[in-house]
């Protein structure tokens, strides 16, 4: 790690780029947050002054929407239900197909079924997904959830069978050795060491549910009672266009969870989402 | 050992156990990802316009028909010039920031957690932010330095617009990237890099002869990922633009979008998928042959 220490130049150098970075990804985000505190009238003048006072009207009128917490409630229900089964249902797939695939030949081709979809773009199916759904009587919040789960299938069941392939099967032999059936070695001596790959998947998951916007448009948006967090931004921005203040308050309220939960988690989700898109 | 658990009763428990484990996941991934997709191959082959109560077999006319599509080859062109230069400018940058912040520099860690943050937000949330930025920031700032580009709205102009929505989208997709880039060069060993110097290499040779080498790897997984989230882009061209003005950043997400949703074009639009479908199925596999550690295996 340690370096020689370079040339004062180049050390100029690196420091005026990365601030200049530092500037552009913060300068829109303090924008942001400041407007929101600011009247229209205060913004109209500079957007890069400090809000004099801090004006909370713009909060209270976007709090007062009783859409904004039906929209909470969608986005939460539907990552949440979906991650439970998610982890509910592919370790255990993966692991079946994992350790399957050394008895007969039949797993192995399962599991090149499982991935095929890695290869084909959403918006192959996503026309036909909706009139499946519709013909289902699905085009609600329970209906999203059932196609995020076999939305993630490929990309889970590929992290999860090349994780599973690095533990060593002796840990298992010496508990059927003990008497305990396939499904007590699964959960009490497998499912324990998955926990590192599984915590991957579903920091990505997560924030690839919590943050889509393409399914919830085509499934959900006929009705405001099924809208979620990302289609009430949209939508939010098309009626008050004028009223941005007021637009971007709903903004930084839509985004507050997830960056609360950024700064919480920032080494897991930093390490899962790259090593899990080396891997994927 | 491996013997004993072929002892037939044990091997039935566990068969039984793992059809136990892998149905309900797999019913899933059949019904609501696979089906899709073959009916998918089915309504292409028709002419539905997804409403009618019937519609006729017409075989692949749906698929000769996109290419005297003009709409579709400017979709295209569009989609094909973003791509290029969402990825040059993705790679370049990415590189540049991960060796920057890679150097033994004063507050790295918070660096990278203020670099990494944009790729948290939803894109729909950072269009729509920078929506308002480029109608209102920019333009005074623009008059105020002279700079005739940037005096309006560049997302208004037709041809501005497209980089209005590529700024925006490398401001969220470099960080990731340049995560990934930034971990490949805790990769690289210091003693090669040393040997290096000690034999007279500058700094540029060091890089392009000793850390590219290490970086290549990550490299074609950034490109294969920013090729698709280029030849796919959405919600940003939605939400900024929505494929205007008069139709100069219609990319071909959104216009098989529309013709799906919109123009009521349904089995038209699905044929349109499947050939942008091939392409990205090829750029992937391509990946996967050149960079064949990664076997599916």
């Amino acid at each position: 790690m340690k370096r020689r220490h370079p040339i004062r130049l180049s050390r100029v150098a690196t420091y005026v780029i990365l601030l200049l970075g530092l500037a552009l990804i913060v300068l829109p985000l303090y924008i942001t947050v400041a407007t929101t505190f600011k009247t229209p009238s205060e913004s109209a003048v500079s957007y890069f002054t400090p809000p004099k006072s801090l004006y909370l009207g713009n909060y209270q009128q976007i709090l007062a929407d009783s859409r904004l917490y039906t929209a909470y409630g969608n986005t939460i229900t539907i990552t949440v239900v979906s991650l439970l089964f998610s982890v509910l249902l592919m370790p255990a797939m993966s692991y079946a197909v994992s350790r399957g695939r050394e008895l007969s030949r039949g797993y192995q081709l399962l599991y090149y079924f499982l991935l095929v979809g890695i290869f084909i773009p959403f918006q192959v199916r996503m026309m036909p997904l909706v009139k499946l759904l519709s013909y289902l009587n699905m085009l609600n919040p329970a209906g999203i959830i059932v196609l995020y789960i076999a939305h993630a299938t490929c990309e889970s069941v590929f992290l999860y069978v090349g994780f599973l392939a690095t533990i060593p099967q002796t840990l298992e032999e010496a508990a059927y050795i003990d008497g305990a059936s396939t499904m007590q070695t699964y959960v009490k001596v497998i499912l324990p060491l998955m926990r590192p790959i599984i915590a991957t998947v579903v920091i990505r998951e997560c924030l690839a549910m919590w943050n889509d916007f393409l399914l919830p448009l085509v499934t959900l948006n006929r009705s405001v009672k099924y809208w979620t967090l990302t289609m009430y931004q949209y939508n939010f921005q098309s009626e008050y266009a004028v009223d941005y203040n007021l637009a971007f308050s709903c903004f930084v309220l839509a985004s507050l969870p997830i960056v609360i939960f950024y700064f919480i988690m920032q080494k897991q989700i930093i390490g899962g989402l790259t090593n899990g898109a080396v891997k994927g | 050992m491996q013997k004993r658990l072929h002892v037939n009763p044990l091997l039935r428990e566990r068969r039984r156990t793992f059809t136990l484990l892998i149905l309900p996941g797999a019913l899933l991934y059949s019904v609501f990802y696979i089906l899709p997709i073959l009916m998918g191959f089915y309504f292409s082959l028709m002419d539905w316009n997804g409403i009618s109560k019937s519609y006729n077999f017409i075989g692949l006319d749906n698929f000769a028909a996109t290419f005297s599509d003009k709409s579709f080859a400017r979709a295209m062109g569009f989609t094909v010039r973003y791509t290029v230069l969402l990825v040059v400018c993705t790679v370049l940058l990415s590189v540049l920031l991960a060796v920057l912040l890679n150097q033994d520099i004063r507050a790295r860690g918070f660096l990278r957690t203020m670099y990494f943050l944009p790729a948290v937000l939803s894109m729909i949330t950072v269009s729509l932010v920078f929506n308002q930025i480029l109608y209102r920031v920019m333009p005074p700032i623009g008059k105020a330095l002279g700079i005739e580009a940037l005096s309006v709205n560049i997302l208004s102009r037709k041809n501005t617009a497209i980089y209005g929505i590529l700024f925006v989208h490398l401001w969220q997709g470099v960080a990731l990237p340049t995560l990934m880039f930034l971990a490949a060069l805790q990769t690289v060993p210091s003693d090669l890099l040393e040997a290096a110097t000690l034999d007279g290499a500058n700094a540029w040779q060091r890089f392009v002869h000793v850390t590219l080498v290490y970086l290549l790897p990550t490299l074609s997984v950034v490109l294969v990922l920013t090729v698709k989230s280029g030849l796919m882009v959405f919600d940003y061209v939605k939400s900024m633009t929505d494929g205007g003005p008069g139709g100069a950043t219609q990319s071909l997400a959104l216009m098989i979008y529309n013709n799906g949703f919109v123009r009521n074009r349904y089995s038209y639009s699905i044929a349109q998928a499947i050939e942008i479908g091939l392409i990205i199925s090829a750029v992937s596999f391509i990946q996967i042959k050149l960079t064949g550690r990664k076997k599916v295996d």
